[in-house]
């Protein structure tokens, strides 16, 4: 197995947020698609990721429905919601904010 | 939206739990899926897949407090730890339980009360605009109206609203195949019904004009009579029914709603008042009863001026009869208790209030108590961290679930009470007092339950927050003697305790006192002999003076004749009760007053034998005789306060006297003078003088009844005097005809429930708050046995310790009783505003209530204090 890259606090949101903004998942097509898109620096923890997305569905950034996979199993899909996406614009715009501020002092000389 | 998922969840938590975990398990298949794939065998890889998932469990508690209500959750826990931790101190929780609920028992019951009788509304349309109105006299301030003054209204009418009349009257009811009786009517004009908007349920309401003479042949059926006499057939619309010998047709019946206990409930039928031109004219006697309804534009203040304005009128229209009186307005929702309730009963709710803070101080000091054995717990937890919320919530749990069971046993003790008030309060015609426990009762009681427990609970958890921790910990966990703080609050709960308690059995004390008195002061007459009985002849058979005169003779003749009968007499009212009849008197001789202002009297129309069937004295001159008929001189007899208060010092004999009615004085001569009659009723009775008339010179046609029974228990001769009856008019029924001590009993029934009512108040607060002190002394004896085992050691007595704890309770007890005395004292005063005729004032009373509330706290302090002798000096000093 890979090494776990930790994330930053609260960016887990974000990602799972960024991912389903193309498209909606279940909770192992997240996983999967994270894992891919990070080319497997990122394993997702399953202990953070399902509380997350209940706290985003509560929310209501996130929604869910029970639908068949292509394998023919029940699966709870999850897509955004007007409100997640909006929430996903202003995490990114912070994201972006902050990384050019870490990057300002750590690229000082 | 939120909100209402959460609501879900909470709801569906099942549902939404095996979602979760067919999600989790999906994921854990998918896992072991690619697993495999990689390479590895099934199970190794199902293996993997779940160290790699974790610990399923943990991530579903997370995922589960991601969502729903965490504090409902924990809230449902700390209902659970509650109920537990109060499971496992069954004796605290039983105490406290019993506590609260009869104290909102108690205070639960009077509200529905209050809420039967005032609250709830009567039932009649435009509620809001109906009004009584009253014509006031010096002695009378719900007095009623003559005829006359009602046709004079009805053509002022028109700036007030509407108006309508009833006169109650006692008739004989009589129809084939039963024998006759005697029944409750009222007489009332054609609009009545449609005033009150009531319509009959069954046939048809008064049609106007049938309050006409020749046309007034009609009667509507109450729901009581008609289920009672008529077995609630429909067929008796239209039947023929005799009343007092007269046919009359049944056109209807009311609906239930109107057997309303508080106004016309007792009535069992109605008549039309048609009144001949004759009486309509009659500005003298008060016989009718006015509701009016006010025009929606005219507002209260307008309708009291309007109503105030048309009785000046009439004092100075007619000076003679109206002089002293003036008109007033009361609404009949506000009539219908009646006059006693409006003080009465804010009297029983703040007693019963009491009653209820004795129970929530003994709540209170078994909180604390219980708050203060787990202080160091307390400090524990909130040295390692608790927060403030966090060391209240079971508390407020706790509290919480003695709430609501002292509630339910509040219901309870409201369902019990409801069922002894009914039991006891059946009106004289069998309407039922209904104290109903609807939805307004139930409030009340989970309201207060809730406000007492969470307000006397959460005082002492707040009283623990306050805790010093270092002093707490530092005092070894036995730190529960409690700041000086605490132990003066307890104490002062103590006092407070005492206090109510001395209040409500003062009260008590005063009025049980003061009822017993009352029965025995009563003075002037004796019962214990007599048989009476009411009789109204009817005006058909009996139509003139000398019909009924005739028959009065005949009666007192034939009863007379009974074997083991004394003597019989026949008067208008018994002197057991108050005389409702006033008249104005004219001496001869002297200065005539203005007109109206002339000296009043309650009279008495009696035969001959009623000072000697009374056993009432004569003082001077002598009682009535057969001579004094119709025909001969015009006669009066006074009691010994009109004698007085007419002549003074001059002897009354002899002297000339004449009821003021107008200017064709009708002169009597005064022969004799009888001992003051004083009645057995709580009412006022603020006219003294009392005037005898023989009832031979004005018969009536209802009158009282009398035999004194020689050497027989007087139920003996009811029969017989019956028979008698029936021999003469078969027609005729004589109601109540009993032993007279058994009407008087009947007539105080309401006094004797108050009387237990306040009885009940007054053990129940005497018995919580000695349960408060021996509580309070227990826990001290508990606390203090170090100190006790060491004053021992150094050669105290037992007898010195027991001295010093039931020293500390008992001056707790005097204390209360002390500043209970200033209480009890305004109690007193309100009691005398309600029953003025009530002897209430008994320092004995006083004195004895104190000694019984300290040799109560005497006792529930030497019960613990006992133990002190117990003490084992020397293991107790090594268990320190």
């Amino acid at each position: 197995m890979t090494d776990k890259s930790e994330l930053f606090p609260g960016t887990l949101d974000m990602l799972i947020l960024r991912v389903l903004s193309r498209g909606e998942l279940h909770g192992w097509g997240i996983t999967n698609k994270l894992e891919q898109l990070s080319q497997s620096a990122l394993q997702v923890d399953e202990g953070s990721l399902y509380p997350s997305l209940y706290r985003m569905e509560d929310k209501g950034w996130i929604e869910a429905e029970w639908r068949m996979t292509e394998n023919n199993r029940r699966a709870k899909y999850y897509s955004l919601t007007r409100a997640g996406r909006k929430q996903l614009e202003h995490e990114q715009e912070l994201w972006a904010r902050m990384n050019t501020i870490i990057g300002l002092v750590m690229q000082s000389t | 939206m939120n909100f209402f998922r959460r609501l879900r969840y909470l709801f569906r938590r099942h549902l939404t739990e095996a979602e979760m975990a067919e999600e989790m398990r999906y994921h854990l298949e998918q896992r072991a899926a690619e697993l495999a794939t990689d390479g590895l065998p099934a199970d190794e890889a199902r293996s993997a897949a779940q160290r790699k998932f974790g610990n399923l469990a943990r991530i579903q508690e997370q995922a589960r407090e991601a969502r729903g209500w965490r504090w409902l959750e924990n809230f449902a826990h700390d209902l659970r730890l509650g109920a537990r931790s109060l499971l496992k101190s069954p004796g605290f929780s039983l105490l406290a339980i019993v506590t609260l609920g009869l104290g909102i028992g108690a205070n639960t019951s009077m509200f529905s009360v209050l809420n039967g009788v005032m609250l709830k509304p009567l039932p009649y349309a435009h509620l809001p605009q109906l009004d009584r109105l009253y014509r006031a006299t010096p002695q009378n301030a719900e007095g009623n109206i003559s005829p006359a003054d009602f046709r004079e209204f009805q053509q002022a009418k028109d700036g007030y609203g509407d108006a309508a009349a009833y006169t109650p009257e006692s008739v004989s009811l009589a129809e084939r195949g039963h024998p006759a009786e005697m029944a409750a009517s009222a007489r009332a004009t054609a609009n009545l019904f449609s005033l009150l908007g009531v319509q009959p349920q069954l046939g048809r309401d008064f049609r106007p004009g049938e309050d006409t003479p020749g046309r007034d042949r009609v009667v509507l059926l109450s729901q009581r009579t008609w289920q009672k006499r008529f077995a609630g057939s429909p067929e008796v619309v239209g039947r023929s029914v005799r009343i007092d010998g007269e046919p009359h047709v049944v056109i209807g019946v009311l609906p239930l709603s109107f057997n309303d206990w508080r106004f016309l409930g007792g009535v069992d039928f109605f008549r039309p008042l048609a009144l001949t031109p004759e009486q309509a004219r009659d500005r003298t006697s008060p016989s009718i009863r006015l509701i009016a309804r006010r025009a929606a534009t005219v507002a209260p203040e307008d309708a009291d001026r309007f109503v105030a304005a048309f009785g000046a009128r009439l004092a100075k229209e007619f000076p003679a009869v109206h002089a002293e009186t003036h008109w007033r307005r009361v609404t009949l929702q506000s009539m219908a208790a009646g006059p006693g309730a409006a003080m009465v009963l804010p009297l029983l709710i703040g007693l019963s209030g009491f009653v209820l803070l004795i129970a929530c101080s003994n709540l209170a000091n078994l909180l604390l108590a219980r708050t203060m054995a787990r202080a160091r717990e307390f400090a524990v937890r909130a040295a390692l961290g608790a927060s403030r919320l966090q060391l209240l919530r079971p508390l407020i749990a706790e509290s919480l679930l003695l709430a609501l069971a002292g509630g339910v046993l509040a219901l309870f003790v409201a369902y019990w009470f409801r069922d002894w008030a009914a039991l006891r309060s059946t009106g004289d015609n069998g309407e039922h007092v209904d104290f109903v426990v609807d939805w307004a009762v139930m409030t009340w009681t989970f309201g207060a339950s809730l406000a007492t427990a969470l307000a006397f609970g959460l005082a002492p958890a707040l009283f623990a927050l306050r805790l010093d921790l270092n002093a707490t910990l530092k005092s070894g966990g036995r730190g529960t003697v409690g700041g000086r703080g605490h132990q003066r609050f307890r104490q002062f709960l103590i006092i407070g305790q005492f206090a109510l308690a001395m209040v409500l059995l003062a009260g008590a004390g005063l009025f049980i006192r003061g009822l017993d008195d009352l029965n025995k002061r009563r003075s002037g007459w004796e019962s214990r002999q007599l048989v009476t009985g009411t009789v109204a002849l009817p005006a058909g058979t009996y139509g003139d003076a000398e019909k009924i005169a005739a028959f009065q003779r005949l009666a007192l003749e034939r009863l007379g004749a009974l074997p083991g009968v004394a003597s019989v007499c026949l008067s208008s009212f018994t002197p057991a009760f108050v005389w409702p009849e006033i008249r104005k008197f004219v001496v001869e001789g002297q200065d005539r007053p203005v007109a109206g202002r002339e000296p009043a009297a309650v009279v008495n129309r009696v035969s001959p034998q009623y000072f000697a069937s009374y056993d009432t004295r004569v003082f001077s001159g002598r009682a009535f005789t057969e001579r004094d008929t119709a025909g001969s001189t015009r006669v009066f007899i006074l009691n010994q306060a009109a004698a007085r208060g007419l002549f003074g010092d001059q002897n009354p004999i002899g002297r000339r006297l004449a009821p003021a009615d107008g200017d064709n004085l009708r002169w009597g001569e005064v022969v004799g003078v009888v001992t003051d009659a004083q009645p057995a009723v709580t009412d006022a009775n603020p006219l003294v003088f009392q005037i005898y008339l023989p009832m031979a010179q004005e018969p009536q046609r209802q009158f009282q009844l009398t035999v004194r029974a020689a050497n027989v228990a007087p139920a003996a001769l009811v029969d017989g005097v019956r028979g008698a009856m029936a021999e003469l008019d078969p027609d005729l029924p004589v109601s109540r005809l009993q032993p007279a001590d058994a009407t008087i009993h009947r007539a105080s029934y309401q006094d004797r429930v108050l009387r237990d009512m306040l009885a009940a108040f007054g053990l129940l607060g005497l018995a919580l708050a000695s349960l408060g002190i021996y509580g309070v002394i227990a826990r001290t004896m508990a606390q203090r046995t170090g100190e006790f085992a060491i004053r021992l050691a150094l050669g105290a007595s037992v007898r010195d310790i027991i001295r010093l704890v039931l020293g500390s309770g008992v001056r707790l007890a005097l204390l209360g009783a002390g500043v209970g005395l200033l209480g009890a004292i305004g109690v007193t005063r309100l009691l005398v505003a309600a029953y003025p005729n009530l002897p209430t004032n008994s320092p004995l009373v006083l004195g004895a209530t104190t000694l019984a509330l300290v040799a109560v706290a005497l006792l529930a302090c030497w019960l613990p204090a006992r133990r002190a002798g117990k003490i084992d000096a020397i293991s107790a000093l090594r268990a320190e």
